[in-house]
This record gives structure tokens, C-alpha cells and sequence, in this order.
């Protein structure tokens, strides 16, 4: 039998079912040609399998219902598979896998002509390359092919492109680097992004285009794709270009990291999930400061204690408008950082610290200094010309910020008379005194300051609260006397 | 009694009306730049401080201000210590019992008992406390404006302590200072009904005949060479009479 006449035989089948259809039992199979039903009486169980010489292994399981849905579901199984029918199951044997569906790619073409085909560019890259001709089932699984009217082809972009790049494949760009383009098909679904379409992203291909590209690094491909970002995330992007790496980038630095260098591409996952991902993250370029941050208090907390209470890299410096950390703006906003934890009264209980201490600082003068230095920065551009103020970082650290108790304490005191010394020359072992260690003055701490504020708290309404009633007096006496 | 024209006395020379006038600029700039800066949580405070031209400017100003003000203070005492000694002044300030006896007086007068207030010298009790009150607070003023000036060379000598509690003690004496200026001096030289809506007694050196009469008979009576009870005499005669209406309500 010729493999037309098969062809035609196939559809004399499809019609028989057709018309027998509306007779025929409720089951997934209802519908398809007869001869169909047939073969999924064995081929609709799951678990067969077929062994390659090789050991490789098919599946022979059939779907009936999503063949019953596919472009293909009215032709007859024989129709492809022409050495089978109803009657006749031939016991067959190939190398492999490959060899296999090389073959049975010829069937297809028996439908769809080469010149057909190579309308479609993906298909018109794909058979362009010499050594491999493209095998259809590759991409396309014929039991469960779809109609191209209505862009229905495939069941979803992504699993489109996976048929291809879930394989090793890769590119060559003009500088000779290989870049693997292989998507990791388990990571994507994993990804907050599982929802979205490939061609979300990855603008100019759809499931009809796929244009040539090339570029001449991977970085400049990364940069490049990194802009794709902005089209859902305009608020972050806004903020990247406020931010020290943008400026960097701008200037040519194309090591400066985009959106894709800290967050993935295809295993894109919210940055802050995982707190010590997100600090290792930074310090795969600023590594000799990842390493002092991993040994203050707040990092061995991270690390060793997997203590998520702790700030990370982008809860002092943000995530996406991150400000150079030597501008006094930055150096300004010290407090306010630190304040973020510290004035918390409920987490700084939990470590027994108290949350009063960023406010003895902020009323105390040097705090209101700076509070007022940032007050008036809008009349005053001058901002250079003003002394640099002391801040927390000055004498707790600013990456390594070490434990105030302990075998550090004295490593503190020793950066508090330095920091004493930068704006006050010669200042003395007495004169750190002058600041009170972040206490309230009591009749313990700082005696005097707490006696002189309580006399006064006493002092100032007693005599106020006298003249007043001198002068109600005087007023008084006078009105009676006229 | 203002239908006939009033007689005048002298009572302030031209620098005792300078002197004035220069502590009051030192007061009020001192004030204005010190206690912006205690309250700098109010938004006044922050307007001050930049139409001023920022913190810096508002502590030089602040601290020029402070020279003024201990210039004034040690010309003050110097020319008081040399007039008192050298010209035979009369040392007119100096607290002495009369000034308790006249405050009590000055409580009976206004609860009714007596019908006439006390009768006080130059410097009444109040002007005297008010005087000594800038003496003191002053000086506590200027030593604690020292220490935070120069808080290195202070912490070199003393104990660094004395640095916050120098700031506790200045904020907080200023802060009384600038109430008890802005409710009893206010009062006594502005609202109260004896000199509404001026004593301007500081500004042209005179005071009135009738007012001495009533604040300061001692004095009249000395220049006027009469005893005071003379003084007083007709002036107490008519808010007498109706002092009896009053003591029927008491």
C-alpha cells in the first residue's frame, strides 16, 4: 500500500468516525476515528514505554483528550504511523531516540512542504543550519499540535520556546564568547515570573518571529536585555537612575550591575526573600566589604544565626537608588538609617538594647546640628563648606559595627576620641566625657546634668507661676481702687 | 491731676539709657539665636535659623552676641564698683532689710489690708530682684556660654561632665530669663495700668513728679528735702476713701 493511499485510507476512517460519532460511548476517545480509538485502547494507558537499542526510552502514552483537541485528530493513527493499523502492530527497532524521530520527520513532510515551512522564521533559521536538519517532533509534539489560525498553535509561549531552549544550545557572539542559551525549564517555573510569556521580555519574537541577533559580548547582551525590565517595573527603574550604579554604567562602566545581575533572568525571584542571597549578591563585586560585613555584629548574626532581624546591604544603602556612600548627603542620613531598627522599641527589646538611643543622639547637639544642617540644606548649596558632623558610624562602625559591650567596648571608646579629635584639636582622655554614651542623665548617669534639669523643671514654673500672680495682684488691686 | 502740666524729675542719665538699650540688643539677639536652637523641633525655630543663614551663622552671631553682653556686664560693674567707691554713689541696689519690710507692706496693700502700697526708695523690691536676677543669671550665663565655647580647654582641667551639664544649665537659664523678661519686665514697663502703654522713663531719662510720688516717695522726699509722710500725704488721701467701699466687699 502506498503511503498516499494510506493517507486516503486514513481519511475514509476519519469520515466512518465522524458520521459514527454521535453514537459512540462517553469517553475521551469519543469522536476520533475508529481506528484511533483502537490505538488508544493501549496507548491511552500511562506507563508503556518503548526501549531503544541505545537504552533510551519513549513513552508511548497518548493524551486522547488533548489529541482529541490537536489539528491531527482527524486523521487516523496510521496515517503517520503507516506500518501500523487496527490489525497489524509490527514489532519495530531503531538506534535511538534521535534516529527515531529523524525519522519520523519525513512523515510530516509528507503534509507540510519544506517551502511551507520556511515561511515561518524560526523554521527558516533552523533549516538554514547544514549539519542538523530540524526535526518537527522536537518542537512540536503531533499528537497535541494545535491550529496556527487564532495563535493557538502551541498551548503557551513558554512551552513554544522551551521545545527548543530547554535543550543545550548556545550562541557564539563576535567576540568568540559562547553563551549558553539553554532555559532552565524548572527554574522559570519557579520564578515570580512563571506567569509571564517569554515574549514578555524578550521583545521583536512571537511565536511567528524570531529575528537574527547578535551582539558583541554577553555583557553588552545583559545590558541590553536588563531594559526590559522597566516596561512593568518603571517605579524601580526610575529609582536605578538615581542610583550610583546607573551613573557608573553611564559613564561606560559596563561592570556596573543591572537588573538582571542581582535579581536573575529566568530564576527571577524577589531580592529580599532570601536576606543572606541578597547580601552575597552585593558582594560578589564589593568583596573585601561583603567580608568586614560578615564579621560585624550584624552580618555574623546572618550568617552564623540566620538572624533575618538584621539589616543587609540594601536596608542601609536601598535596593535600586543606592546613593554613593562617601556624599555628606548619605553621611547625613545616618541617623535616620540606623533609626530605622534602633527606634524600634519592640525589635531593640528583643536584643535587650534600648530604643531611646537614636533619640539621645538626635537631641543631643550634635544631632540637632546635623538635623538642622539637613533643615536648611535647600537655602545653603554650600553644603561643603559646613563641618562634617559626627554620626553613629563614627564610632560604632560603619561595616563592621561591633557589640558596645564586651571585648569591644574599648575599640568603641578608641573611635569616639578619634572622631572627638577631627573637629575638636586637642581635645583631652576627659573630653569624650562630654558626651554622655547615648544616657539619659540620672542620679546614677551624669548626676549633675540630671540635678541642674530637675531644679529647673521646678525652679522655672515656681517663679513663673509667682510673678503671675503678682501681676494678677497688682492688676487687681488696681481695678479695686478706681 | 493730668489737667495740670507734670513736673518732671530726672531718674536716668545718658549711659545708664545707652546701657540699657545695648543690653536689650544683646538680650533679644541672644534670645532669638539661643533659643532657636533649644526649640529646634518648632518650625519657627527652623525659619529663624535660615533667614538668619544656617546654624553656623546663628552660633556666631550668638556667641559675638554673648562678647556684647559680657562687655556690658563687666563695664557695668567696673563703672558701678568705681562710682560707688571713688564718687561716693549711693549704692542704691544693695538689698537691705527695707526691701522685705516693703514687699510684705506691698501684700497687705493688695489683699486690703493697708490702703497704701509701700513706700520704696530709688529701687523698689521688684526692680531689685529683677536687677540682681540679671546680675546672677548673667554670670551662670556667661560661664556655662564659656564652657560650651571652649569645651576642649574646659575638659583639659575639669571633669568632661561639666560640658552637658554646662548645656543643661544655660539652656535652661535662658529659657527662665527670657519668661521672666517677657512676663515681668513686660509687664511692669508695658501692661502695667502705672505706665501704660510705656514707661518711658528709660528712653527720655525722666519720670514724672506723680509717679515718684507713688513708686518712689523715699526718693522724692530726700530730693524734695520733706519727710516722706508729707509726700504721700495728699496722694493717699483720695484712694482712702474709697478703700473703705472696698473693705465692705472684703
Amino acid at each position: 500500500m502506498s503511503e498516499r493511499k494510506q493517507v486516503l485510507l486514513g481519511l475514509m476512517v476519519v469520515f466512518l468516525a465522524a458520521v459514527t460519532a454521535p453514537w459512540m460511548s462517553w469517553s475521551a476517545e469519543q469522536g476520533l476515528p475508529e481506528e484511533a480509538q483502537t490505538c488508544l485502547g493501549c496507548h491511552g494507558e500511562r506507563g508503556l514505554a518503548f526501549t531503544f537499542q541505545n537504552g533510551e526510552r519513549l513513552d508511548v502514552y497518548i493524551d486522547g483528550t488533548k489529541f482529541k483537541a490537536s489539528m491531527h485528530q482527524s486523521l487516523a493513527c496510521s496515517a503517520c504511523h503507516a506500518e501500523f493499523s487496527a490489525q497489524a502492530h509490527p514489532e519495530r527497532s531503531f538506534r535511538s531516540r534521535e534516529q527515531y524521530s529523524a525519522k519520523a520527520s519525513t512523515v510530516c513532510r509528507q503534509c507540510h512542504s519544506d517551502d511551507q515551512l520556511k515561511k515561518s522564521p524560526v523554521h527558516a533559521t533552523l533549516m538554514a543550519k547544514e549539519n542538523k536538519a530540524p526535526v518537527c517532533t522536537g518542537c512540536h509534539n503531533p499528537h497535541t499540535v494545535t491550529s496556527i489560525a487564532g495563535s493557538r498553535t502551541f498551548v503557551s509561549e513558554t512551552e513554544h520556546c522551551l521545545r527548543c531552549h530547554q535543550h543545550a544550545m548556545g550562541i557564539t557572539l563576535r567576540n568568540g564568547d559562547k553563551v549558553s542559551l539553554k532555559v532552565d525549564a524548572a527554574a522559570l517555573a519557579g520564578s515570580v515570573h512563571a506567569k509571564l510569556g517569554c515574549f514578555d521580555c524578550h521583545f521583536g519574537f512571537s511565536s511567528s518571529q524570531h529575528p537574527k541577533r547578535n551582539f558583541n559580548t554577553p555583557r553588552d547582551f545583559s545590558i541590553a536585555q536588563a531594559e526590559a525590565c522597566r516596561r512593568c517595573h518603571f517605579d524601580k527603574y526610575t529609582k536605578t537612575l538615581e542610583s550610583i550604579h546607573y551613573a557608573i554604567l553611564s559613564q561606560g562602566n559596563l561592570k556596573a550591575p543591572v537588573c538582571t545581575d542581582c535579581h536573575g533572568s529566568h530564576t527571577v525571584v524577589q531580592a529580599r526573600a532570601d536576606k543572606l542571597k541578597s547580601s552575597k549578591r552585593c558582594g560578589r563585586c564589593h568583596q573585601e566589604i561583603f567580608k568586614t560585613y560578615t564579621e560585624s555584629v550584624h552580618g555574623t548574626a546572618l550568617v552564623q544565626e540566620h538572624n533575618t532581624d538584621v539589616p543587609i546591604c540594601a536596608d542601609c544603602h536601598t535596593a535600586h537608588s543606592i546613593q554613593g556612600a562617601h556624599t555628606q548627603d548619605y553621611r547625613d542620613k545616618v541617623p535616620e538609617i540606623c533609626g530605622q531598627c534602633h527606634g524600634n522599641a519592640t525589635l531593640m527589646k528583643k536584643y535587650g538594647l534600648s530604643p531611646g538611643e537614636v533619640n539621645s543622639y538626635l537631641q543631643d547637639f550634635h544631632g540637632v546640628t546635623l538635623k538642622l544642617y539637613r533643615g536648611q540644606k535647600n537655602g545653603d548649596e554650600t553644603a561643603a563648606s559646613r563641618k562634617a558632623i559626627a554620626t553613629c558610624v563614627d564610632c560604632h562602625g560603619i561595616h563592621d559595627i561591633t557589640k558596645t559591650t564586651g571585648p569591644t567596648t574599648n575599640l568603641v571608646k578608641s573611635r569616639l576620641m578619634k572622631r572627638c579629635q577631627k573637629c575638636h584639636p586637642g581635645a583631652t582622655d576627659d573630653f569624650p566625657d562630654a558626651w554622655l554614651s547615648h544616657y539619659e542623665p540620672s542620679l546614677r548617669n551624669a548626676p549633675l546634668v540630671y540635678l541642674i534639669n530637675l531644679t529647673y523643671k521646678v525652679f522655672i514654673p515656681f517663679m513663673l507661676i509667682g510673678l503671675i500672680l503678682q501681676i494678677l495682684l497688682h492688676v487687681w488691686r488696681y481695678a479695686v481702687n478706681r | 491731676m493730668a489737667s495740670t502740666p507734670q513736673r518732671q524729675i530726672k531718674r536716668f542719665g545718658f549711659g545708664r539709657i545707652v546701657e540699657h538699650q545695648a543690653n536689650a540688643l544683646a538680650f533679644i539677639m541672644l534670645v532669638i539665636t539661643g533659643l532657636s536652637q533649644r526649640f529646634h523641633e518648632y518650625a519657627v525655630s527652623h525659619w529663624i535659623i535660615k533667614t538668619l543663614g544656617g546654624v553656623d551663622d546663628v552660633r556666631i552671631i550668638h556667641r559675638w552676641s554673648g562678647v556684647l553682653f559680657i562687655t556690658l556686664i563687666a563695664a557695668h560693674i567696673a563703672v558701678g564698683v568705681f562710682g560707688v567707691i571713688k564718687k561716693r554713689w549711693p549704692a542704691s541696689m544693695m538689698v537691705n532689710m527695707n526691701d522685705f519690710q516693703n514687699a510684705m507692706e506691698n501684700m497687705r496693700y493688695y489683699f486690703g489690708i493697708t490702703n497704701h502700697p509701700a513706700l520704696c526708695d530709688r529701687y523698689d523690691y521688684k526692680q531689685k530682684f529683677e536687677y540682681w536676677g540679671v546680675i546672677a543669671g548673667g554670670f551662670l550665663m556667661i560661664a556655662t556660654g564659656l564652657i560650651l565655647w571652649f569645651p576642649v580647654d574646659v575638659a583639659r582641667l575639669l571633669p568632661g561632665e561639666l560640658i552637658p551639664a554646662a548645656k543643661a544649665a544655660h539652656s535652661n537659664e535662658a529659657l527662665l530669663a527670657f519668661l521672666v523678661i517677657v512676663t515681668w519686665h513686660i509687664y511692669n514697663s508695658i501692661f502695667s495700668p502705672e505706665v501704660f502703654p510705656l514707661d518711658t522713663a528709660i528712653f527720655t531719662g525722666n519720670i514724672s513728679r506723680e509717679r515718684m510720688v507713688h513708686e518712689h516717695p523715699r526718693e522724692l522726699a530726700r530730693l524734695e528735702n520733706l519727710p516722706v509722710e508729707e509726700i504721700v500725704k495728699h496722694h493717699h488721701a483720695a484712694p482712702a476713701d474709697k478703700g473703705s467701699r472696698t473693705g465692705e466687699g472684703a
